[in-house]
């Protein structure tokens, strides 16, 4: 850990320590030199620009959630000899939180509901020199709607009007608007993480067969609106609603690391897109024609429970896939006018 | 696996192939052979002798719930093909209410919850069980609440008297398995951490658990974080404060592709004489049947899986208190 505080024993610890000390500890200011200056955190919801902007970002949501906790339950990381500098190390880290929080003030949720949230995140950052200095990350937003009270669709529309309308809202990232970063690596070689993108390929090519062969028979699923899932079936539903709805659309996959650490089961961290028309019937309704830019994230713990191949072969036995369903409406709603 | 049919490739394999084989595959009568004659089958709601009173009752469940399905989350084991296995075994069931039965007339409702099963076997033979599966969890998914399901099953029965006796050790049946699982670092720890909570050190849960844990306890109860785990365990120990705590059994394990992690049976026996998981205190005596897994990882105690069966404790409450 060259360049990194020597209070910090690992990447994990790292993570999971600055997260704390910054939400939980109040060390916001502290994301002037733990957030390099310029760094682009990328979001379904936005692109922002610059540490100066999370820390007003930060501000915003604990001003709504003020005894917001943030759980680090993975962190899935890479080594990055091509990013590290003459002072420092660097690695790339793939954190899955869960957040708990009680909405008991105003902020871009509307007024407060006095209603008890827990969501998932999965955050993407590229770290050296003691500091994050390229960010991707995925809120489950449409678990947070839920159970704040409203319809996710509903509650979007409202969220375009409130930031001003269809022309002053903020946008979703997209390609067209999205920054590149100074991270451009694409994660590690670990037999693992390979085994996951493929699967996860394979499922985006329509070979949903490859589920009951690639996943335990009572995998534990946790996918996008808090939706838990259990077994080959759910899984079959969420991967199949989604691909549906833009059949056609380009799947690319961004990223791939894959671990064996001690204490751990083998797992995979994996950062993805669809990009292209919502032209199927799925998870989003009826077709709309609108072109849309999705980025997904998803983790897995393998086991040696076999699926329906033979015994011994590993397979999936927990997956935590996220994707900001707000976003893809919001993009769906601008662009066919449905946001009025 | 000596003794053992050489289509199951180890122990795993063997304990969740025949659940598999007996419930949704329909092979209730491969008991005969899979079940000793004279097995003990303790529940927390009484005690069940023979693989006859085995089969009548996966009969009596399938009746109620033909679509159960029993999904393996983990097998955490001991022993050997020589002295016999004990396997501690983590299922997830779902299933729809669609028949009569021990839950009332069918309320069409699907429940999805936890058991957790430790089975003796030798030589492809199961001969001694432990069950404890989250009955209230059922309870409350198919929309009854186990303190009043628990007064209208003594009713079902035939009234206080009649009514089936939860189990308590003064009814036990030595089995043919008496050994206590194994001495692995992981079951130890797990042991140890129990042992501290029982004895109302309740800081043990910052001490020895990931600050992300997640734990899952009786009546479908989950959450995150080390809050939920101290509040529902200081809960159910509030309840029989001044109980026995024992445990019977311990594994701890590290295999490969898997978090190192453990399984402790366990029991609280004594008095309900405290306020906690069920309401005001009666003195009542109550045996606490109780099944706790573990994962751990490097940042201490990941997950943990609690079950105790809220409405065969309500049922000892009730019949104490004659409120029947």
């Amino acid at each position: 850990m060259k360049g990194f505080d020597t209070k910090w024993r690992d990447v994990p610890h790292f993570i999971i320590g600055i997260t704390k000390e910054i939400w939980e500890d109040r060390e916001i200011g502290s994301l002037r030199h733990r957030y390099a200056p310029g760094l682009i955190v990328r979001s379904p919801a936005s692109v922002v620009v610059d540490n100066s902007n999370v820390i007003a970002a930060t501000m915003a949501t604990l001003a709504e959630f003020p005894d917001r906790e943030l759980f680090g339950e993975d962190v899935i990381w890479s080594d990055d000899p091509a990013g590290a500098t003459p002072t420092s190390d660097a690695y790339l880290s793939s954190h899955r939180l869960v957040c708990t929080a009680t909405h008991t003030r105003p902020g871009m949720y509307g007024t407060p509901t006095g209603k008890r949230v827990s969501y998932r995140i999965l955050a993407d950052c590229a770290i050296r020199d003691d500091a994050v200095y390229d960010e991707w990350l995925v809120r489950d937003q449409s678990a947070v709607i839920k159970q704040l009270g409203f319809d996710v669709i509903d509650w979007t529309r409202d969220l375009i009007a409130r930031e001003g309308g269809a022309a002053k809202c903020v946008k979703p990232m997209t390609p067209a608007n999205d920054v590149p970063g100074p991270y451009t690596r694409r994660g590690n070689t670990n037999e693992w993480g390979q085994r996951y993108a493929e699967t996860i390929t394979r499922i985006m090519s329509a070979d949903l067969n490859v589920i009951p062969r690639e996943y335990d028979r009572s995998a534990n699923l946790f996918y996008p609106g808090g939706q838990d899932g259990l077994g080959w079936s759910d899984a079959d539903q969420f991967w199949m609603g989604l691909r549906a709805a833009f059949p056609n659309a380009t799947f690319t996959m961004d990223h791939v690391i894959g671990r064996d650490d001690p204490l751990m089961p083998p797992r995979a961290a994996l950062r993805w897109s669809l990009h292209g028309k919502h032209t199927g019937w799925g998870r989003f309704g009826t077709p709309t024609g609108a072109e849309v830019y999705i980025m997904g994230m998803c983790q897995a713990e393998y086991g040696p429970f076999a699926g329906n191949g033979a015994w011994g072969e590993p397979t999936i036995r927990r997956e935590y896939a996220l994707i900001d369903e707000t976003a893809i409406w919001k993009q769906i709603l601008l662009q066919t006018g449905a946001h009025e | 696996m000596k003794g053992f049919s050489n289509r199951w490739k180890d122990f795993p394999d063997y304990i969740i192939g025949i659940t598999q084989e007996i419930w949704e595959d329909r092979g209730l009568a491969t008991l005969h052979h899979y079940y000793s004659p004279d097995i003990p089958v303790r529940y927390p709601a009484g005690i069940s002798r023979g693989n006859i009173n085995t089969i009548n009752g996966t009969l009596a469940t399938l009746a109620e719930f033909p679509d159960r399905q029993l999904l393996a989350e983990d097998v955490i084991w001991s022993g050997d093909e020589d002295a016999g296995f004990l396997s501690s075994h983590r299922i997830v069931t779902t299933a729809t209410h669609t028949g009569h039965g021990a839950f009332g007339p069918p309320t069409g409702k699907r429940f999805e919850i936890r058991a957790l099963a430790d089975c003796a076997a030798k030589a492809d033979v199961i001969y001694d069980e432990w069950l404890v599966r989250d009955a209230g969890g059922i309870v409350r998914q198919l929309g009854m609440q186990p303190e009043s399901f628990a007064r209208d099953q003594i009713a079902r029965e035939g009234g206080p008297e009649k009514a089936t006796r939860p189990f308590h050790p003064v009814d036990d049946i030595v089995g043919g398995y008496t050994a206590r699982g194994n001495t692995n670092e992981w079951g130890v720890r797990l042991s140890d951490t129990m042992t501290a909570i029982m004895s109302k050190d309740f800081s043990v849960i910052r001490r020895d658990y990931d600050r992300a844990v997640r734990t899952e306890h009786a009546g479908g109860q989950g959450d995150w974080g080390w809050g939920f785990a101290e509040t529902n365990w200081m809960r159910l120990r509030a309840s029989f404060p001044s109980a026995v705590f024992e445990i019977h059994h311990q594994i701890g394990r590290d295999d490969p592709m898997m978090s190192p992690r453990a399984a402790v049976r366990w029991s609280l026996t004594g008095k309900h004489d405290g306020f906690g998981l069920f309401g005001a205190p009666t003195g009542a005596e109550v045996h606490v049947m109780g099944i706790t897994h573990a994962e751990f990882g490097p940042w201490g105690l990941r997950r943990e899986f609690s079950l105790w069966d809220e409405v065969s404790i309500w049922k000892q409450i009730h019949l104490h208190t004659g409120s029947a």
